[in-house]
C-alpha cells in the first residue's frame, strides 16, 4: 500500500510555528477588537466591545495587539533579509512569473482543459498571494494605524488630510484582510477536502511525503533528486511506484 | 261657606305681604326723619368745602343714595355726631385727613375685633385706607352686597394699598384685573390659588420679605401642576433652593402671578424670563446664530434657553449626563429634515459625528454609563450659547480659532490638526477627494476579490469532486 501518506518531511523550523502562531492570536485580536469599531453599531459588536470593558480598553488591547503585529513584521521583514542575503536561504517566497503561470494553469486543470495541475515548488502562488497579502496589508495596517493612534505628531509634518485617508485604507484594508482570511485562508487550512479537518503542516512543522508529491513536486524532486510525473499532482494521486522509489531518500532538513 | 268678612282679611293680608316683599326699599325714603330733613336744607345744594392743602370737596348730599344705603334709617347724627343746630366748623388739614376722621365713628358701632386685616388698614392716621374707602360713605354697602367671586377681592385689591415687609420691603395688594382676565388662568378665581383666604375668613399674614412671601404662594402652584413640580425636584434651581438660596427661581418667577401666561407662547419672553438672574448668558446667546435669528428675524425655529437645559428639570449643565446629552440634544432639531431644509442645513452633521471618532467614543460611554469620561460632543467646537454661523464669512475665523478648540483635548496640536476632522461632510470627489477614491476603490475591489476567491474554492472543489 501507500506509505507515503505515513512518511513525513520536515518542512518548518520551531520559529516559524511559533511565528504563525503569534500571527494567528495577533491578527485575531485585531480583528475582533477592529472589526467590532467598524461595524458599532451592530449588537454583536456593541456585547463584544462591552465585555471586553468598554471602548477605551477595546483600542487599548487594539493599539497593543498593533504594536505585536508591527513587532512580528518588522522582525520578520529583518530576519528574512538577513537570511536571504548572509545565510544563503534561498529567496523561495519571491513572485515569478511561474507563478501566474501556475495560476492560469490550475485554473485550466480545474475547468477540465489540462491533464495535471500546475507543478509548484516550495511555496504555491496560493500561499505567496496570503504571504504577500500578510506582510504588504501589514505594513500599510501599521502605517496607517499609527497614523490614527498619533494624529498630532502625524499632522505636525503631514497635512491634516492624511488622517481622514489614513481611517479610509485601516477600515477597508482591514475589512479586506479579514474576508480574504476568513474565506480563502481557513478554506484552504480547514475546509478544503485535501487537509479536512485541519491543515496540520504549520502546527507540527511536518508534511507527508504524499502531500509534497502532490503539491510541491518540484521541491520534492530538487530534495530527493527524482524526477515525477505530472499527473503525481493530481488531487487523488494513485500508487506509482515513482512514490515506493522515492521512499528511501532521507529526510533533508528544512530551509526557510 | 265662604263669607264676605273672610274675604276681606284675606285681601287684607295679600296685599301686606305684597307690600312687604315687593317694596321694602321704599320704605326708608319715608322714615327720613325731620332733623335729616334739615341737614339736607342746606346739603342737597352745590356748595364745596376747602382743605388747607387745596384739594376740595362738595359736600351735595344725593338723597336717594342715602335712601337706598342700609344706613338710611340710622339718620345723619347717628354717624356725624352732631345736628343741624349745633354744626361745628372745623378746618382740615386734607380730604384724607378728613375721611379719616369720619371713619373713626363707624368703629362706634361696628368693632374691628376680630379682623385684624381691618384693624392694621385703618390704624390711625397714617392709615392705609379707612372705612368709607371701601365701604363707601352715603352710600354704605356691605362688600357682599358690592361684589361677589374675584370682584369680591378686588374691592380691596384693585387699591393701591402698600404693605410692609418685617425686612422694610414695602408691596402692593394691587391686582390688576387686566392681567387676570389675559391670564390662562382667567377662568379660575383667586381663591383656587390663595388657598388660605375665602370672603368668610381673610387672615393677616405677616412676612419677612417679599421674596418670603413668594416663596409661600409659589407652593400652591403644585396643587394642580403636580407633574411639573414632581419634575423641578430633579433640577438644579430646587436643589439650589433646597441650600437655602432664596433667589433660586420659583415657578411665579418664571410664569408670572397674576398674568400667567404658557412659556411656550412667545420664545423670546421665555428666554427674558431667564436672562433676569442670567443676563451674562443672555447677552452671548443675543450674539449668536440662534440668538440672533429669535430676535432681529424672529425665527421661532431656533433654541432658546429652555430648549437645551429643559424647564422644570433641569439639573445644570455641568453635569456629565448633561454633557454627555448634547448631541441627542442637538439633533433634536439638526437631524430634522422639515426644520434644516428650511435653512439650506445639512441633517448629515449627526450622522457623521455619531459615525466618526469623537461619536462613536460618545455613543459607547453613554451606552455602558461612562459618561463622566471626557469626548468632544457638539459644543465643543461650536461653542455653547455663541454658536456661530459656520457658513459664510465668519467660516474662515471660526476655522483659524477652531484649533484652539482640538487643543483643549489635544495638547500640541498643529494648525492643520484640525483638517483631520472632514467638516461634517461625506466625501465626495471635491471635498477630500482621496477618501472618496480609497472607499470607492475598496468597494469595488474587495467584490471583485471575494468572487474570485469563491470561484475558485468551487471550482476546487468541483475538481476533487470529478476526480474522485
Amino acid at each position: 500500500m501507500n506509505n507515503t501518506s505515513q512518511e513525513y518531511i520536515r518542512r518548518f523550523g520551531s520559529f516559524r510555528i511559533v511565528e504563525h502562531w503569534l500571527n494567528a492570536v495577533t491578527f485575531a485580536l485585531l480583528v475582533v477588537t477592529g472589526l467590532s469599531q467598524k461595524f458599532h453599531t451592530y449588537e454583536l459588536s456593541q456585547w463584544i466591545i462591552g465585555v471586553l470593558g468598554g471602548i477605551d480598553t477595546t483600542r487599548l488591547i487594539h493599539r497593543y495587539s498593533g504594536i505585536m503585529l508591527t513587532v512580528m513584521t518588522v522582525q520578520h521583514v529583518l530576519v528574512a533579509s538577513f537570511g536571504v542575503l548572509f545565510l544563503k536561504w534561498q529567496p523561495s517566497m519571491i513572485i515569478q512569473l511561474k507563478d501566474f503561470r501556475d495560476a492560469i494553469d490550475n485554473i485550466r486543470y480545474y475547468l477540465g482543459l489540462s491533464e495535471h495541475p500546475a507543478r509548484c515548488d516550495r511555496f504555491d502562488y496560493k500561499q505567496k498571494f496570503e504571504y504577500w497579502g500578510v506582510v504588504v496589508g501589514g505594513m500599510l495596517m501599521i502605517a496607517s494605524g499609527l497614523a490614527l493612534w498619533f494624529p498630532i505628531l502625524v499632522t505636525r509634518y503631514l497635512p491634516g488630510e492624511v488622517i481622514p485617508v489614513a481611517k479610509a485604507l485601516h477600515t477597508n484594508e482591514a475589512l479586506l484582510a479579514f474576508l480574504v482570511i476568513i474565506i480563502w485562508h481557513i478554506y484552504n487550512a480547514i475546509f478544503s477536502p485535501e487537509v479536512l479537518p485541519v491543515d496540520t503542516v504549520i502546527f507540527t512543522g511536518k508534511i507527508s511525503k504524499k502531500r509534497m508529491i502532490h503539491e510541491h513536486p518540484l521541491e520534492f524532486e530538487r530534495m530527493f533528486g527524482v524526477s515525477l510525473p505530472p499527473e503525481e499532482s493530481r488531487h487523488t494521486p494513485a500508487d506509482t511506484e515513482t512514490v515506493e522509489a522515492a521512499q528511501t531518500v532521507k529526510n533533508p532538513s528544512s530551509t526557510a | 261657606m265662604s263669607s264676605p268678612r273672610y274675604h276681606t282679611v284675606f285681601i287684607t293680608a295679600l296685599c301686606t305681604l305684597l307690600c312687604v316683599t315687593l317694596f321694602p326699599a321704599t320704605l326708608p325714603a319715608a322714615a327720613l326723619s325731620e332733623a335729616d330733613k334739615a341737614c339736607l336744607g342746606c346739603h342737597s345744594s352745590d356748595q364745596t368745602m376747602k382743605f388747607q392743602n387745596g384739594e376740595s370737596l362738595t359736600l351735595r348730599i344725593n338723597t336717594q343714595e342715602i335712601e337706598k344705603s342700609v344706613h338710611g334709617i340710622i339718620g345723619c347724627t347717628a354717624c356725624h355726631g352732631f345736628t343741624a343746630d349745633s354744626h361745628p366748623w372745623d378746618k382740615f388739614r386734607s380730604k384724607k385727613e378728613f375721611s379719616a376722621l369720619n371713619a373713626r365713628r363707624c368703629t362706634q358701632c361696628h368693632t374691628l375685633e376680630g379682623n385684624a386685616i381691618h384693624q392694621r388698614l385703618t390704624n390711625g392716621l397714617k392709615a392705609s385706607a379707612v372705612c368709607t374707602d371701601c365701604h363707601g360713605a352715603h352710600t354704605v354697602k356691605r362688600v357682599r352686597e358690592l361684589s361677589h367671586g374675584n370682584q369680591y377681592c378686588l374691592t380691596c385689591h384693585g387699591r393701591e394699598i402698600t404693605v410692609h415687609y418685617r425686612n422694610g420691603e414695602k408691596g402692593s395688594i394691587l391686582v390688576d384685573e387686566n392681567d387676570l382676565t389675559e391670564s390662562v388662568h382667567k377662568n379660575l378665581s383667586c381663591v383656587d390659588c390663595h388657598v388660605r383666604v375665602s370672603a368668610e375668613s381673610h387672615p393677616l399674614r405677616d412676612f419677612g420679605s417679599r421674596r418670603d412671601f413668594a416663596l409661600v404662594m409659589a407652593e400652591n402652584c403644585r396643587r394642580c401642576h403636580f407633574d411639573k413640580y414632581t419634575k423641578t425636584l430633579e433640577g438644579i434651581h430646587f436643589k439650589v433652593l433646597s441650600q437655602g438660596n432664596n433667589r433660586a427661581p420659583l415657578c411665579t418667577d418664571c410664569h408670572g402671578t397674576h398674568a400667567i401666561a404658557s412659556a411656550r407662547k412667545d420664545k423670546l419672553a421665555n428666554a427674558k424670563r431667564c436672562r433676569q438672574c442670567h443676563s451674562g448668558i443672555y447677552d452671548i446667546y443675543e450674539k449668536s446664530v440662534h440668538g440672533a435669528a429669535l430676535i432681529r428675524e424672529n425665527i421661532e425655529d431656533v433654541p432658546v434657553c429652555s430648549d437645551c437645559h429643559r424647564a422644570h428639570d433641569n439639573a445644570g449643565p455641568h453635569t456629565a449626563d448633561f454633557r454627555i446629552s448634547v448631541p441627542q440634544i442637538c439633533a433634536g432639531c439638526h437631524g430634522k429634515e422639515e426644520i434644516m431644509r428650511k435653512y439650506g442645513l445639512s441633517t448629515k452633521v449627526v450622522d457623521t459625528y455619531l459615525q466618526d471618532f469623537h461619536g462613536v467614543t460618545m455613543k459607547f460611554y453613554r451606552q455602558y454609563g461612562a459618561n463622566e469620561k471626557q469626548i468632544a460632543v457638539c459644543i465643543d467646537c461650536h461653542g455653547v450659547h455663541d454658536i456661530a454661523r459656520m457658513k459664510g464669512a465668519d467660516a474662515a475665523v471660526i476655522k483659524a480659532n477652531l484649533v484652539k478648540r482640538c487643543q483643549k483635548c489635544h495638547p500640541g496640536a498643529t494648525a492643520s490638526f484640525p483638517d483631520s476632522w472632514i467638516s461634517h461632510y461625506e466625501p465626495n470627489i471635491k471635498k477630500s477627494a482621496m477618501v472618496f477614491v480609497i472607499n470607492w476603490g475598496y468597494k469595488i475591489f474587495i467584490p471583485f476579490m471575494i468572487v474570485g476567491l469563491v470561484l475558485q474554492i468551487i471550482l476546487h472543489m468541483w475538481r476533487y469532486a470529478v476526480n474522485r
